[in-house]
């Protein structure tokens, strides 16, 4: 068994596709990129080594101040607006039992399963300020409706909206879960105790469910800064960089402007923004996970004393 | 339980529907819209109403968005990749997750971190310098440079799910598998794989959420009408119907189409299968 | 060791597998003559409408052509003005189709040019060609010349004659006239003029257009100065900028003008949503597009920047240039049928006769032998105001310059337009995307 177990060869023949996929797909492009990072390549033609010059630069870059801005306020709209709202949701969605809840499970999942090509132009349709839906909407309530969403005070707004909207049921589902798991002596005991909805709420599911809101969490502040897609097909950055993200500039700076290599050197900041985000994130949390964990015993004591 | 909580659920329970079928109006009311306007006639766009009746109703948008909009190419396209992706993914974490959680070497920690890596790296960071690897190998407007990095970036995540699931396996079953004289390949795929069933299912559908939308690598890397997915009827259409907006909603209810159907069909494999998915994961 | 074996077979069969199917994908998608001795070329092309206006003339010359030459197959790659460029430049790193639209302008041509990517054409070719005077200079670097010339661009209002006449609305003489009138339009609960603002460049060329009319003659010096010194303080360039502020200002263009696209602001002008349309004379096909209503495609005239208060620029001076064409590539495996094709699509009974015939404006060709007298009024107009012009002002300011500098201008027009950005310092960030 041991033998078997260590033969290297049969190791190496289980992980070689893996590693292969690794180093084709992801190390060899980010030393590429680390590689053109350092020149004044225009994508053709010939270039020279410039040093850190692409990276001085991009100190002074407003545009990529914008985007890095962009994603602070698409993350804080996912963890302040599209989460509280998921859980409550899904808090809700869990009392209803029955067909209804599965109906409306369904439902709230179906945006995320269309294509984000899809949903990019449909909200473009519905913003639209001269035909658009939501301004129709607003007409029919009496205002005016006449409202410029993409004004570019406004527009990321409008675009963290359809994010948010968007990813709503994916992050509904997992809380929706995160409930069901909760263990329902706990709700039996504070129910005897006369605790009301709210304070079920607060008290129970809200501090058992923070393992799962901590990876939620994580998971929306990381698609926060990846965020490209959607933005690209919404606006593409504008009007001017308001709406500018990221991966959105650093691709518009490579295949626009004939600046490859500076478009590269973002990539490069980007992928350690990216790192550094995931590796703080992981570490706030695990410090709490340990207090998480203590409370959670406290609650089942609770419980079980009650 | 049963006696105080009915009680409470018989008062609250309007209140409840009311918040869940505004959220659900919410949500699907954009869809409801599309679809309407799918059917009138590109002019009675410009209206102030919510919905509209059509005077005519318009199937003949959908007949141009199927033809113009290549959809069944794309379609098979789009299947067919995301199925080559989905068990490439599942073959190759099943036999990295075994090699590196239940053979015994020196490096398995560092390999299982190499390959987690990819959860961090933002996927478009990899856009410009991949468009030049793969033109150098000649590899762009192939499946290839498709399959590879979808798989490559959906592999992480498949095997975490995959190690977390094999660490529930007990090692004995391997044991006598052993003894029974089974090498390392038959006990992965005859005894291992089988017992699986389920984080394959949850790796196959998180794989295919992931893939199956993806257009940013398919537009820089793809240029012919040979492998382009689904997605692409969309982006032609807007510019070759820019002047008659309803065909335009007609294809994107049509591109919607396929997924929104076999997730409805799918809805509670689907549902368990993300909720394993991201729990575990 | 029987495991041994298998475990080496199955990591070589991987392998092999990877690197068999790269091999024959390689093999069967390289362009070029194929087994059946049929040749490909592939087109790259900027016009994603093959039914109407220049797109449909393009298709209908790659159908007739592949009908008299039944041995080459020719693929089109269609994607939309922005999309295009985005992508012609990502070709143009790692090696083009054999075909593709180009515009003759620096912002485009330059770098594309110095990197060897372009074929060279021979002028000699095109002596017959009745090329307008001037229509090929955009195209020609050190006296070689690397593409031709498809139309000649004029920068137009569009205006539906109808809701002009029977609102009493009447075409605006001077630049202040223009912008009461955007009043008026605007009290009659109508959009005045539809913008695409969304794209950035169409606004570049209403700057350009302004700064014509602002500086006359002095347009293409005062932008060349500009675009070498990076300094873009020029009281005519601050001038013109003002004067796009102060439309804005007036509420000329349509709400949320500056995020919508091509599509949305044509739209809003064919659906009868605003009363005037700024663009290119290339649209005039509008007139002959059948999914615009008939009261409103019928109706459709033009009038071109009217003039500035104490402007250099007369009313008959006009924005005009010769913008896209086409060109072939370097690199081409075909480049003798590519360069046969480009050809046979200049001759001048192919695209500037269909083109002519479908009402896309004017080529960069002589046309007056094709002339039925069964013209749209629409595009007599945009003739006329070709020839009674008394003089041209050459390529837009946005194309004039590198393309950081493109993509700057094209991105902070926008937001100097709306007012997020001041003038001064929207001049000093476009200049700075010179340096």
């Amino acid at each position: 068994m041991k033998k078997l177990y260590s033969n290297k060869l049969v190791i190496l023949s289980l992980v070689l596709p893996g590693l292969l996929l690794f180093l084709f797909a992801i190390l060899a492009p980010i030393c590429l990129s680390v590689y053109y990072g350092f020149t004044d390549y225009s994508g053709m033609g010939t270039y020279n080594m410039i040093g850190f010059e692409n990276y001085k630069t991009l100190l002074h870059d407003a545009t990529f101040r914008i985007a890095l801005r962009n994603s602070l306020y698409l993350a804080i709209g996912f963890v302040f607006i599209q989460h509280p709202l998921a859980l409550i949701t899904a808090a809700v969605l869990d009392k209803l039992g029955g067909r209804g809840e599965n109906f409306f499970r369904c439902v709230y999942f179906i945006p995320n399963v269309i294509s984000v090509a899809v949903i990019a132009y449909l909200w473009k349709f519905i913003y639209n300020p001269d035909f658009g839906l939501l301004n129709n909407l607003i007409k029919m309530f009496g205002g005016k409706g006449d409202i410029n969403w993409f004004d570019s005070n406004t527009a990321i707004w409008a675009v963290l909206i359809v994010l948010i909207w968007h990813g709503f049921g994916w992050g509904m589902l997992i809380y929706y879960t995160g409930i069901k798991n909760i263990d329902p002596v706990l709700y039996e005991a504070a129910a005897i105790d006369g605790a009301n909805q709210k304070t079920i709420f607060l008290r129970i599911t809200l501090p058992l469910m923070k393992p799962v809101i901590q990876v939620n969490v994580t998971m929306a502040v990381i698609s926060a800064l990846k965020q490209m897609e959607t933005v690209y097909l919404l606006t593409n950055g504008g009007p001017g960089n308001s709406t500018q993200f990221t991966a959105n500039y650093l691709y518009q700076q490579a295949f626009k402007a004939f600046k490859y290599g500076y478009g590269n050197a973002i990539g490069v900041v980007f992928i350690i923004i990216c790192l550094i985000a995931t590796v703080v994130l992981n570490k706030i949390f695990e410090d709490r996970d340990e207090k998480a964990i203590k409370k959670l015993e406290k609650a089942r004591r609770k419980g079980a004393v009650a | 339980m049963a006696r105080v909580g009915k009680k409470q659920k018989k008062t609250k329970k309007p209140v409840l529907w009311i918040v869940l079928i505004l959220v659900a109006v919410i949500q699907i009311f954009p869809l409801v819209w599309l679809i309407d306007f799918s059917l009138a006639s590109s002019n009675e766009m410009f209206t102030n109403g919510l919905l509209i009746i059509p005077e005519k109703i318009r199937w003949d948008n959908y007949a141009k968005a199927f033809v113009d909009g290549n959809f069944l190419l794309y379609l098979k396209n789009s299947v067919l990749i995301n199925v080559l992706a989905v068990v490439l993914v599942v073959v190759v974490s099943i036999m990295a997750a075994f090699a590196c959680h239940r053979m015994k070497w020196k490096l398995s920690g560092l390999v299982s971190m190499l390959l987690a890596m990819g959860l961090m790296i933002p996927i478009h960071a990899t856009l410009l310098p991949n468009y030049k690897i793969y033109s150098m190998l000649g590899l762009t407007d192939t499946i290839w440079a498709l399959l590879i990095p979808y798989v490559a970036f959906s592999l992480p995540q498949a095997l975490f799910l995959m190690t977390s699931f094999m660490s529930s396996i007990p090692v004995e079953l391997e044991e006598a598998a052993v003894m029974d004289g089974c090498g390392i390949y038959r006990i992965i795929f005859q005894i291992i794989t089988p017992m699986l069933k389920s984080s394959i299912a949850t790796v196959a559908i998180m794989t295919f959420l992931n893939n199956w939308n993806e257009f940013m690598m398919a537009s820089t890397y793809l240029s012919s009408p040979k492998w382009k997915t689904l997605p692409f009827s969309v982006l032609e259409f807007t510019g070759e119907y820019s002047s008659n907006y309803a065909v335009q909603f007609a294809v994107m209810a049509l591109t919607a189409a396929p997924a929104v159907i076999v997730y409805i069909i799918l809805n509670k494999h689907i549902t368990k299968g993300v909720a394993m998915g991201a729990v575990k994961g | 060791m029987k495991k041994k074996i298998v475990s080496i077979m199955l990591a070589v069969a991987m392998v092999a597998t990877m690197a068999a199917g790269c091999g024959s994908k390689e093999s069967s998608s390289d362009g070029g003559a194929s087994e059946d001795g049929k040749v490909t070329l592939k087109v790259f092309s900027n016009l994603p409408d093959r039914k109407n206006g220049q797109g449909l003339v393009e298709q209908t010359i790659i159908d007739e052509y592949m009908k008299e030459n039944p041995d080459v197959d020719i693929k089109v790659e269609a994607l939309d003005e922005e999309a295009y460029k985005t992508k012609f430049k990502a070709y143009s790193m790692e090696g083009m189709p054999d075909v593709v639209s180009i515009w003759g302008q620096p912002a485009f041509l330059d770098e594309v040019v110095d990197a060897g990517v372009l074929a060279e054409l021979n002028q000699d070719d095109y002596a017959d060609y009745t090329f307008v005077e001037g229509s090929l200079n955009g195209y020609t670097y050190d006296g070689k010349l690397y593409g031709l010339p498809r139309n000649t661009d004029v920068a137009v209002f569009y205006y539906n004659q109808k809701m002009f006449e029977e609102n009493g609305w009447e075409v605006p003489e001077t630049y202040d006239d223009l912008l009461a009138l955007a009043g008026k339009i605007n009290d009659a609960g109508v959009t005045p003029v539809a913008m695409d603002g969304g794209d950035g460049w169409p606004m570049a060329v209403y700057l350009s257009d302004l700064l014509y009319k602002v500086a006359g003659d002095g347009y293409a010096d005062i932008i060349s100065n500009a675009i070498e010194t990076g300094d873009f303080s020029a009281p005519e360039l601050e001038e013109a900028t003002q004067l796009l502020k102060d439309a804005v200002d007036a509420g000329l263009f349509q709400n949320g003008y500056d995020s919508q696209d091509y599509g949305t602001a044509q739209n809003l002008f064919t659906n009868g949503q605003a009363a005037m349309y700024y663009m290119g004379s290339w649209d005039a096909s509008m007139a002959l597009n059948e999914d615009i209503p008939e009261d409103i495609r019928t109706n459709i005239r033009v009038f071109t920047m009217p003039v500035v208060k104490d402007g250099k620029g007369t009313a008959t001076d006009i924005a005009a240039w010769n913008g896209g064409g086409y060109a072939v590539s370097a690199n081409s495996e075909v480049k003798d049928e590519a360069i046969k094709f480009l050809n046979y699509m200049y001759q001048p009974d192919k695209l500037s006769k269909y083109g002519w015939e479908n009402g896309v404006g004017m080529s960069a060709q002589d046309q007056t032998d094709y002339m039925t007298g069964e013209e749209t009024e629409l595009q007599m107009q945009i003739v006329d105001l070709v020839n009674n012009s008394t003089s041209l002002s050459g390529t837009p300011i946005n194309d004039c310059g590198p393309s950081a500098f493109k993509t700057s201008i094209e991105s902070e027009i926008q937001s100097v337009s709306n007012g997020t950005t001041s003038i001064e310092d929207f001049l000093s960030t476009i200049g700075a995307s010179c340096k």
